[in-house]
């Protein structure tokens, strides 16, 4: 039975304890979560370019004019936003799936090898693993491209970090570094399917894809749906790898919206100049988040709909 | 009839688990051996094997790139990062499971929200000047702490795995006269090591890999420099650009650690990210 609340009394002392225990990660989540918001929110309405460049001065919604109207490197960040979004949960989810139904069957040698071998790349990082796909990607030695023209798919070199290709090849990395977790994630809810509807499945003679497509995914809906969220959440904030490897470039190729409102405040790569715009970067970076709450939200409600079908 | 297309999927799912097997580990496995390769056969791209084992690099990395300052300090910040993380998570998820108090429902509403609500790096900008105003931008507590952070998801585990812990346990250390900080200490830290184990192992392997934050709370205190941030320096310095098997050597250090610490505990390592997604 739960107890009421405000029936059980406690003596100062007890409060004292609570709140004090509390308060290391409270105060954590204040300076480092909560502030930085409520900065961000102060000066999107400021013009300041930090010491050295005068006071801030107040513009009211000078940034968001030229956010909207004149700001054609923003936008083109958010379309690559979207596309590398797309471009690997698209694929990422797919293949973790597979892997996750593959070694989840009962009778497999090794599984556990396998599983830990899949999942090895989620423990490496992504910023020194970029630097190592910067020599695998090269278009002249790289060891893709002399696979490549080994097994005769291609002719001439591919310029993997020129612009045509480079978002393949920073969504090809972003899969790499993610398909371990998610199908650990796939593993965790198919181990939650019980046997015996399988078991019945089997004696009407259903086939594999019927089995997947009537069985496994219906029942995987909740997990299913909670995986999607977190691959969204994470997915449009990615950025570390695509830091290191192409810096948003060539020609703003692989630019990422909250890379984009970094190089404001911070230089993309060291050595580089960078012109100082705190009142914009941080009105670039509340749009971004925007736009990921709205993606959020629509995915949710999306996602909400989907429940009432199977209903 | 049947038994043949039986074995042809059979064989063609193992195609594909090792074409999976392979994407996964030959980034990694390159990169190690690359490392013992000569720059020349780095350049001009030979077979995967090096021609000879050139310990040479890391020799160079250790001693000419001071690698192993770096590494040091990789360590003492991943570690006590990783101390403070179970110590303020374990706190605040055990008082959240077992007790209300004035301000809970709030409390747990803003942490929710900020699970979905991000600003990306650009919340370093705001944090640096607020640790430059109580002068503490250059210390190793300050990165830590930043490092840290909140942490809300952890939170969030604790406090379900200590929901499933019977309440009857501490109303009988309650009885006896413990305090509450005690029976945390005494009897829940103990019950859930567990998950407090996974906590550990995912924040420390966070904070050795982490890029940008260390980056940018180190840019004006080069003494502070970690492991990951110096590797990937390296791709910025002119006498490292022609240099790829030093790269490769320094890329090596920085994954070795954490590979080791991997082969050890990877069960735990998955038993943590299954338990989170059945939870969560």
């Amino acid at each position: 039975m739960k107890r009421r609340k405000g029936k059980y009394r406690r003596g100062w002392k007890e409060n004292i304890q609570i709140y004090g225990m509390l308060a290391p990660n409270f105060i954590l989540f204040l300076l480092l979560a909560v502030y930085p918001i409520l900065w961000v929110f102060r000066f999107m309405f400021y013009s300041y370019g930090g010491l050295g460049s005068g006071e801030p001065v107040f513009v009211g919604l000078d940034n968001f004019k030229r956010l909207f109207t004149n700001d054609p490197i923003f936008w083109k960040s958010v379309v690559n936003t979207f596309i590398y979004a797309a471009g690997k949960i698209g694929l990422v989810i797919p293949m973790a799936f597979f892997a996750a139904m593959m070694l989840n069957r009962k009778n497999l040698r090794g599984a556990g090898f396998l599983r830990a071998t899949l999942f090895l790349p989620t423990i490496m990082s992504s910023a020194v693993m970029a630097l190592i796909f910067y020599l695998l990607f090269n278009v002249y030695n790289g060891e893709v491209n002399k696979y490549l023209s080994l097994l005769g798919i291609t002719k001439t070199p591919v310029n993997w970090l020129g612009e045509e290709h480079a978002m393949l090849t920073v969504i090809i990395i972003g899969i790499w570094g993610g398909l371990g977790n998610y199908m650990i994630y796939f593993l965790a809810g198919l181990q939650g399917i019980p046997e015996d509807v399988y078991e019945s499945a089997e004696l009407d003679g259903v086939n594999w894809w019927q089995r997947t497509w009537y069985i496994t995914l219906p029942m995987l809906g909740p997990v299913l749906k909670m995986i999607l969220m977190i691959s969204i959440v994470l997915a449009f904030q990615d950025m570390s790898h695509i830091m290191v490897l192409t810096e948003g470039g060539p020609v703003n190729a692989t630019m990422v919206m909250f890379l984009y409102a970094y190089q404001f405040f911070f230089p993309i790569a060291p050595g580089s100049m960078v012109v100082t715009q705190f009142g914009y970067g941080a009105a670039v970076s509340v749009v971004a988040a925007g736009i990921v709450g709205i993606v959020t939200l629509l995915y949710l409600a999306a996602a909400r709909k989907l429940d009432k079908l199977y209903d | 009839m049947k038994k043949i297309s039986y074995n042809i999927g059979k064989i063609l799912i193992w195609i594909v688990i090792a074409v999976l097997i392979l994407f996964s580990v030959y980034p990694v496995v390159y990169a190690l051996l690359g490392s013992l390769k000569t720059n020349a056969e780095l350049t001009l791209g030979s077979g995967i094997l090096p021609e000879g084992f050139q310990w040479g690099n890391y020799k160079k990395a250790f001693i000419d790139s001071n690698f192993l300052e770096y590494g040091k300090n990789s360590l003492i910040i991943s570690l006590a990062t990783m101390a403070l993380a179970v110590v303020t998570t374990s706190l605040s998820g055990y008082i959240l499971a077992r007790f209300d108090f004035a301000g809970k429902k709030l409390m747990t509403a803003a942490y929710t929200a900020m699970m979905f609500v991000t600003i990306g790096s650009v919340a370093l900008y705001p944090i640096t000047q607020l640790l430059a105003k109580v002068h503490l931008q250059k210390s190793m507590l300050a990165l830590v702490l930043v490092l840290t952070g909140a942490q809300i998801t952890n939170v969030f585990l604790v406090q379900g795995f200590v929901s499933g812990i019977p309440v009857e346990l501490d109303e009988a250390a309650k009885i006896d006269g413990c305090s509450i900080f005690r029976i945390w200490w005494q009897i829940i830290i103990p019950l859930i090591r567990p998950i407090l184990g996974v906590i550990a192992l995912f924040t420390f392997r966070n904070t050795w890999n982490d890029y940008i934050t260390t980056l940018v709370m180190t840019m004006s205190n080069k003494r502070l420099t970690t492991l990951t941030v110096a590797v990937v320096q390296l791709k910025y310095s002119v006498f490292a650009a022609a240099e790829w098997h030093i790269m490769l050597a320094g890329a090596s250090l920085a994954i070795i650690p954490v590979l080791i610490l991997y082969v050890f505990t990877n069960k735990q390592f998955i038993a943590g990210l299954t338990a989170g997604s059945v939870k969560g």
